[in-house]
């Protein structure tokens, strides 16, 4: 049971990382590469509120909100807005993730800094016969409360209905009287407070550490595509499921082989069902 | 200075490029250091990696960044089968080419079927796994210690020198980048432009698109793993940390940097940085801020790179120094006029036997939307049956249908005798059915003859060896080309703009260029969806007078279309749908005052009939 629990728990990461993905991709029809990247600084942020600044734990929290959300805010002015087309996207988000790897670096250099527990503590607690800490309990109950909030708000509230007219039919959306291009910003600049937000809670789990954002940006990608793209609670699960993947296989096969089994499951996935469990096909029209 | 510029114009464009190259293999001989012999070499090995990616990004439009994870298997190949083999440098380029080839072969297919960012990400991950994939298997690799120990190379038993080694690296990339710029400016280089600007247009030629993709992927692998297989020899030691992320980056930036939608971008784009931030020790620290800087504003301002910037100097001094030859032909009405004029012959084609298309009880149905329910018709060669109705009527959503674009409910269409029903768009048209679309389809930078020798390029398809070779049977196919695109333009009336930019035409000049790029194809049945629309007078004459010849011709013809008048002088038939179910049909005679065509479709009331 112990290595279903930390699989979950890191599983809740990927879920998260791959939300941020779909509240892009609802807003803009894009994929914004550099989400993880923004999560990787919130947790950075977090390493430097907690054990910098010694900031209390609202304080943390907004600190955290505020910068990934400036980031996100200014991701979209010079790597979003001015280009248009999934495409060219793919190029400039890459360069927006690997300009926030580099800056990263450049500030917090290269080792491993660990993340005190911001919420909870890391003592563990014997759950259904297996070992899990605190912070990761938090963890997984947080995400499952994030998503299903989500899920409720886009479906119920005048915004998200706006939102999901947006991502059906621009045009037609505009017409309605939608601000589209302010709604839009909306989604992504509250993708980036909600990667803030969720650092001191990703953190204690994940460590900061420069290389982060790379190893989040795939195994979130993997979610999004066993959840299909642009569904909520299928990036829920699609996390868990990775996050499930990586730990056993790294129990039963070797250390060597989470990721290479992780990677697996996107080729089976992609090639049986290329929309993803919870994905649908929508007919191409000329 | 005119005669200059066109002087300058009659030399063939590959001269320079070959004085460039043989200049290349010939530097040492004209006294260069040690160092930038190391340089060059450098530079050539990343040059052909960055030909890969633009192979596929460039012209194949998907943003794969798994070149490096090719070129590490190269590379690792290489360096272990020198060491316990059999040390024999062209050998194991070849070796490697192949390697790289099976990789990209078996990463490509699964993110190609959604193409976008399922290949860039399954790519991107194949490059993460790389050094994992390192350490596993340790025992051959050296795992994170690196590979050491390669030997000196050797070429059928003697072994090289540095200087032969630049050699032999020089050699390879000229003769690869000759392979490229032949397979590009071939029919497949426009194959791939299509492709990438629009798969709809390009499945509709009859071309696969999944298969060309991965063709183009495929293809960009093998200059990776020939530049892995060289660059083992190079320092003779493999380190994990050299195929990395920002190895990716590098070749992606490169390749934007040269301009991913060309053949020598990639040789520039490398050379630079191989002599600007690769040089540096400073950089590696910098290098992902920089990389990332320049990604975004490479990818929002300069979307051609410098080899993009280069043309458009070249056409502006065109331009300026050679006006006889009009840079972009839009205008030109005197010509066109006078042209035109030889149009009231009436224009004859050669024979097109069609082959009779029959639908029964298709249906369609959107979620809650019945968009056609259970129709049944047919058309017969020879013939021009018209299809009308009011908007969404269903009448698109047929001739969709009958092309593959979405999936059939139920029902059955044949052509001939052979069952198309389900079947996928480029094998439709590869059973015989050409269309026009309502917008037209051209993609940018692409002249007109070649917009309408694409039509050719699946019913008369030349291998890609014949091509890049250019076998007896290329140069065929070519003169083949020209002089039936020729025809089918001057049957058209615009032979005249054959070198124009077809994107940039007017609209009514593209919609008769989308009839002969249909007619190239040769098709037994010729859909036209709404070809008349937006043509004035003159020209709904000369498409009227060329859609009279395809019939004569044999062909059969179905013709979408609201202009109820021209309807009724082409047709030899006329089917009337509405609301998705088929209400009338009969001869122009017997709907022109059927009650419910003018009740439904014209909205008249009888007394309003003129």
């Amino acid at each position: 049971m112990t290595p279903i629990w930390s699989g979950l728990a890191i599983g809740a990461v990927y879920a998260l990382v791959a939300i941020g993905y779909n509240i892009v991709y609802v807003a803009y029809t894009t994929f914004n590469f550099a989400h993880a990247q923004l999560m990787m600084f919130g947790v950075f942020v977090t390493y430097w509120a907690t054990v910098v600044a010694d900031l209390p734990i609202w304080l943390t929290f907004l600190a955290c909100g505020a910068a990934v959300g400036l980031i996100a805010l200014i991701e979209e002015f010079i790597a979003i807005r001015p280009v248009k087309g999934a495409h060219a996207h793919l190029v400039t988000t890459l360069g927006a993730a690997t300009l926030l790897d580099g800056i990263t670096r450049l500030i917090w250099g290269d080792q491993v800094l660990k993340v005190p527990p911001v919420i909870g503590s890391s003592s563990t607690i014997t759950l259904l016969g297996g070992r899990i800490s605190i912070v990761e309990l938090v963890l997984i109950i947080a995400i499952i409360v994030i998503t299903g909030l989500i899920t409720l708000y886009s479906r119920r509230s005048l915004t998200g209905l706006a939102l999901l007219a947006m991502a059906e039919d621009r045009d037609a959306a505009l017409l309605r009287g939608i601000n589209v291009k302010r709604l839009a910003l909306g989604a992504f600049v509250f993708a980036g407070v909600l990667a803030g937000i969720t650092g001191p809670l990703v953190g204690p789990k994940t460590f900061a550490v420069a290389t982060l954002g790379s190893a989040l940006a795939l195994k979130g990608f993997v979610a999004v595509a066993i959840g299909g793209f642009g569904s909520m609670p299928g990036a829920l699960i699609g996390g868990f499921v990775v996050g499930l993947v990586e730990s056993l296989s790294g129990r039963w096969l070797g250390s060597d082989f989470p990721t290479i089994m992780v990677f697996v499951v996107l080729l089976l996935i992609l090639l049986l069902k290329p929309t993803g469990l919870f994905g649908s096909t929508r007919e191409r029209v000329v | 200075m005119t005669t200059i510029v066109q002087g300058l114009r009659r030399i063939p464009s590959w001269v320079l490029p070959l004085a460039l190259g043989i200049l290349l293999i010939a530097a040492p001989w004209l006294g260069i250091s040690a160092d930038t012999r190391r340089l060059l070499v450098l530079s050539c090995i990343l040059a052909l990696v960055t030909s890969g990616l633009s192979l596929s990004f460039g012209y194949a439009g998907e943003l794969a960044l798994g070149q490096t994870a090719m070129y590490a298997t190269g590379a690792y190949l290489t360096g272990y089968l020198a060491m316990h083999w059999v040390n024999d440098l062209l050998l194991l380029v070849v070796v490697s080419a192949v390697a790289a080839l099976v990789v990209g072969m078996i990463s490509g297919i699964p993110g190609l079927r959604l193409g976008g960012w399922s290949l860039a990400m399954t790519s991107f991950f194949l490059v993460l796994l790389v050094p994992q994939i390192i350490d596993l298997l340790e025992k051959y690799t050296g795992g994170a210690v690196g590979l050491v120990g390669i030997p000196q190379p050797k070429l059928f038993g003697q072994p090289l020198s540095t200087v032969t080694f630049y050699v032999v690296v020089a050699v390879i990339t000229v003769v690869w980048f000759t392979v490229m710029r032949n397979l590009v400016t071939s029919r497949h280089g426009i194959a791939f432009q299509v492709l990438r600007q629009s798969p709809v247009l390009a499945s509709s030629l009859g071309i696969s698109v999944f298969r060309l993709k991965l063709t183009a992927y495929a293809l960009g692998a093998i200059p990776a793993g020939i530049a892995g297989a060289l660059f083992a020899y190079v320092d003779k030691y493999l380190s994990p940390s050299t195929f990395g992320f920002t190895m990716a980056v590098t070749v992606l930036a490169a390749a934007i940097l040269g301009g991913a939608k060309s053949v020598y971008g990639a040789l520039i784009g490398a050379l630079i940085m191989q002599y600007g931030p690769l040089r540096s020790t400073d950089f590696a620290q910098y290098a992902q801020v920089i990389y990332g800087v320049f990604l975004i504003v490479a990818g929002t301002l300069v979307a051609n790179g410098l080899a993009g910037l280069a043309n458009r100097a070249i056409k502006l001094l065109k331009a300026r120094w050679d006006p006889q030859q009009p840079a972009s032909a839009g205008g030109d009405p005197d010509q066109s006029a006078g042209e035109s004029s030889g149009l009231t012959k009436r224009p004859v084609l050669p024979q097109l036997p069609g082959d009779r298309l029959q639908i029964e009880g298709l249906a369609k149905r959107f979620g809650g939307l019945q968009a056609l329910g259970g129709v049944s018709l047919t058309a017969e060669p020879g013939q021009i049956t018209a299809l009308i109705g009011p908007n969404g009527s269903g009448k698109t959503t047929l001739l969709n249908m009958v092309c593959g674009y979405y999936r059939t409910d139920d029902g059955t269409i044949h052509i001939g005798d052979t069952d198309i029903t389900g079947a996928k768009t480029h094998q439709v048209a590869r059973a015989g059915v050409a269309r026009t679309f309502q917008t037209p389809l051209f993609p940018e930078d692409i002249s007109v003859h070649e917009a309408v020798a694409a039509g050719m390029y699946t019913p008369r398809y030349v291998g890609m060896l014949s091509s890049i070779l250019r076998l007896p049977r290329y140069w065929r196919t070519v003169r083949a080309d020209r002089a039936e695109t020729t025809a089918v333009l001057r049957l058209v009336g615009v032979d005249h703009l054959a070198d124009a930019e077809a994107a940039s035409l007017p609209l009514g000049t593209r919609r008769l260029l989308e009839v002969a790029r249909a007619l190239v194809c040769r098709p037994k049945v010729l859909l036209l969806d709404e070809v008349a629309s937006g043509l004035d007078e003159d020209e709904i004459e000369r498409l009227a007078e060329l859609i009279r010849a395809i019939r004569a011709a044999g062909t059969t013809v179905v013709l979408v279309e609201h202009n109820f008048k021209l309807v009724l002088e082409l047709a030899d038939t006329i089917r009337v749908l509405a609301q998705g179910e088929l209400i009338a049909s009969g001869t122009p005679a017997e709907i022109e005052n059927h009650p419910r065509v003018l009740s439904d479709y014209l909205g008249v009331r009888q007394e309003g009939m003129q």
